[in-house]
């Protein structure tokens, strides 16, 4: 191979392998990557503004895009704070069995999320280990909104963690200590010196766990039963006009989503920078 | 980091922060440190520690790395706890106060500045926490940032100040709040030599003029030279010696802290009567060996300028003479000549039975040859009378301390008494 290549090398001072390279990478992404992506866009707009709109503004596609919304913006509240809390515990006590709960926390990124859903609605569902003993009170969490968030959670568990954690493993202890012997208090010091530290792992954590959860279809389309208008998110929603045959619809809310997606994508390099910048 | 500007402290300007001379009737000390010990993981890392820190005074624990200085330094902060012993600041027991109960200052050797607030917020975060009134928060940082010279700098983060201004911030977002004791670690490590040397005097004389006592930790010994009123050599987490500078330089009660701090010649000897035999040669010593028994092995120590050499043989007044030696070799450093000497010195063939008295490598290699000695003599002496490589002198010492040399001195005793008993 490298014969064959060799004389090409320098044709004419000119280096083929490098543009050659870059047009082989670029070919294999354009079906792979580029080309689904545009398609959206070139499909969703080919019949017009108006019709696009009109898919958008269905009672349905309005409250699937409100419900994912919300319950990413949940599951994100609940997994930036528990990230924050479990990264500040691991990070600075030393205990027996602190790794194995280090691999814990970072599991749910190796299940896949089927699974995730199938094993929530086994312990929560009706019949489930503890939603037999909620289920009598009236309490039901599977099929609501509830058990999306608690799915979003379940998947993006690691995430938030996983950001925070190495920026803890690296803080000076100096900058605590120096806050002690100043004479604040343990709080004091997370909220004024701790804090203020890690707000760009907190950013980028939030917003990784955001689009993760955002797109989540596999645990959701378990455990929420994806009725209309009631428990249905717009990945739900894509899939479920798709099998309906109202393409329009579903590439409306696809276009929505993957805005979405890019637009959290240009925060997180934002934020990036924003962490890296003293 | 910025490159070093050159404004130093304005001392004109202290605020009403400035502690007042204090009553000199009330001489409870500053700080007191009793019989601190600490072990880590069965290793000792300090034995047995006490010292005191007087109102206003600077101490400067001095001693390398591993010498367990910078344990102290977090033990009195309450970063640390000390297995045994007691903590006491003012007259109050602090041993089991958190860090943030002791009011203690603590300049770290990273300065560690909050990065995400400016100067002002730095110096201002004391009183912050302690939930002072805005009005009185401004007026204590104002005065603050006067003191230490950093007007033009008071918006901007620590990212954007030089290691000395950044120094400056982290010593006054320590007197904001007033502390009981300022601890310095490892102040200058950071710096390079220029900004130390200036950086430390401007220290010293901050110091002086807030009249907060202050620990410094150091490993330099030019440096606790300058900034201590008294220095406490530290050998692996032993106190070797507590003293003024001059007393400790001068006048060292072990091996380890005459060697530490400066150079220093040693040889091995024997108390004779009135004076110091070592080997063949003897030196008059009545006043240094009065501590000591006749026979007693000893250690006589003395700085490389307190020897003096002559060709002609008539030494300067107040030197007294050991021995002769051979001008071996003749160096420069800067201010002074530095040569090296070959004492005639012999050591006396030990008697049938007697434990050497000389170290191992006086008694193989060098037994013929003779023991070699450091001399340095200041360049006007230098250029006044020339020595040249191979000259022959005279050696004479103004100033030596004679030290017990314990190591021999158990397996000594024993025969000393044999002998006399013969």
């Amino acid at each position: 191979m490298s014969a064959t290549l060799s004389p090409l090398r320098h044709v004419r001072g000119f280096d083929v392998v490098k543009p050659l390279s870059i047009a082989t990478m670029i070919a294999i992404m354009l079906p792979l990557v580029l080309l689904p992506l545009i398609s959206i866009f070139v499909f969703g707009t080919n019949k017009g503004l108006g019709s696009f709109l009109d898919a958008l503004t269905q009672p349905e596609a309005i409250f699937a895009l409100k419900l994912s919304l919300a319950t990413s913006f949940w599951a994100t509240v609940f997994n930036v704070i528990f990230g924050l809390f479990a990264a500040y515990v691991l990070a600075r006590y030393d205990f027996w069995g602190r790794n194995a709960l280090i691999v814990t926390i970072s599991l749910p990124t190796a299940i896949p999320t089927a699974v995730a859903g199938f094993a929530l609605l086994l312990l929560w569902g009706p019949q489930g280990t503890l939603g037999r003993l909620l289920e009598p009170h009236g309490v039901r969490l599977m099929f609501t909104g509830y058990a999306i968030i608690m799915a979003n959670i379940f998947v993006t568990f690691p995430l938030a963690f996983g950001v925070i954690k190495p920026v803890f493993d690296t803080m000076s202890r100096s900058l605590e200590e120096a806050s002690a012997t100043i004479g604040a208090t343990r709080w004091q010091t997370f909220w004024h010196v701790t804090l203020p530290s890690l707000r760009g792992a907190i950013v980028t954590g939030a917003l990784l766990t955001f689009a993760r959860a955002i797109g989540e279809f596999g645990s959701t389309i378990l455990v929420s039963g994806n009725l209309a208008l009631k428990t249905q998110t717009a990945p739900l929603y894509i899939f479920s006009k798709f099998n309906e045959g109202q393409i329009e619809a579903a590439n409306a809310i696809a276009i929505v989503l993957a805005l979405l997606s890019f637009g959290i994508f240009s925060l997180l390099f934002l934020a990036r920078d924003w962490l890296d910048t003293e | 980091m910025l490159p070093e500007e050159s404004s130093s402290i304005h001392l004109s300007q202290a605020g009403d922060w400035v502690r007042r001379a204090e009553d000199p009737a009330r001489k409870e000390p500053a700080a007191s440190i009793r019989a601190v010990s600490k072990k880590f993981k069965g290793t000792v890392v300090l034995e047995d520690i006490d010292f005191d820190v007087a109102e206003g005074e600077s101490l400067v624990l001095l001693g390398a790395s591993g010498s367990g200085k910078t344990t102290i330094l977090r033990v009195i902060a309450g970063l640390e706890e000390p297995d045994t012993g007691r903590v006491i600041l003012h007259g109050k027991d602090v041993t089991e106060l958190p860090a943030r109960e002791r009011g203690v200052g603590v300049i770290f050797q990273s300065y560690a500045l909050f990065p995400r607030m400016t100067v002002e917020k730095n110096i201002g975060y004391g009183l912050r926490i302690r939930h002072h009134k805005r009005k009185e928060i401004k007026e204590t940082v104002n005065s603050l940032i006067e003191l230490v010279g950093l007007q033009e700098h008071r918006h901007k983060y620590p990212s954007q100040l030089s290691g000395g201004q950044q120094q400056r911030v982290a010593i006054a977002r320590t007197l904001a709040y007033k502390p009981q004791v300022l601890l310095f670690d490892e102040p200058f490590g950071a710096l390079d030599a220029q900004t130390r040397v200036r950086l430390r005097r401007e220290i010293h004389a901050l110091l002086k003029k807030v009249n907060v006592p202050a620990i410094f930790i150091t490993h330099d010994q030019e440096e606790a030279l300058e900034l201590g009123d008294r220095i406490a050599v530290l050998n692996a987490g032993r106190l070797e010696q507590i003293g003024t500078p001059d007393e400790v330089y001068n006048r060292p009660e072990t091996e380890y802290v005459a060697t530490f701090l400066g150079a220093a010649n040693l040889l091995l000897g024997v108390i004779n009567q009135e004076s110091v035999e070592i080997g063949t040669a003897s030196i008059p010593a009545r006043e240094e060996a009065e501590r000591f028994r006749d026979g007693q092995a000893i250690k006589l120590v003395f700085r490389p300028e307190d020897a003096h050499l002559s060709r002609t043989g008539v030494l300067p007044e107040g030197a007294r003479r050991l021995t002769n030696g051979v001008i071996e070799e003749i160096s420069f450093v800067g201010a002074y000549e530095r040569l090296t000497v070959r004492l005639d010195l012999v050591a006396r063939q030990p008697t049938e039975g007697e434990p050497p008295l000389y170290n191992v490598a006086i008694n193989t290699a060098e037994k013929r040859a003779g023991i070699p000695i450091i001399v340095t003599r200041p360049k006007p002496e230098a250029a006044a009378t020339r020595l040249n490589v191979n000259d022959r002198v005279a050696v004479g010492l103004t100033s030596f301390r004679v030290l017990p040399n314990f190591t021999l001195a158990s397996e000594r005793s024993g025969r000393v008494i044999e002998t006399k008993k013969l």
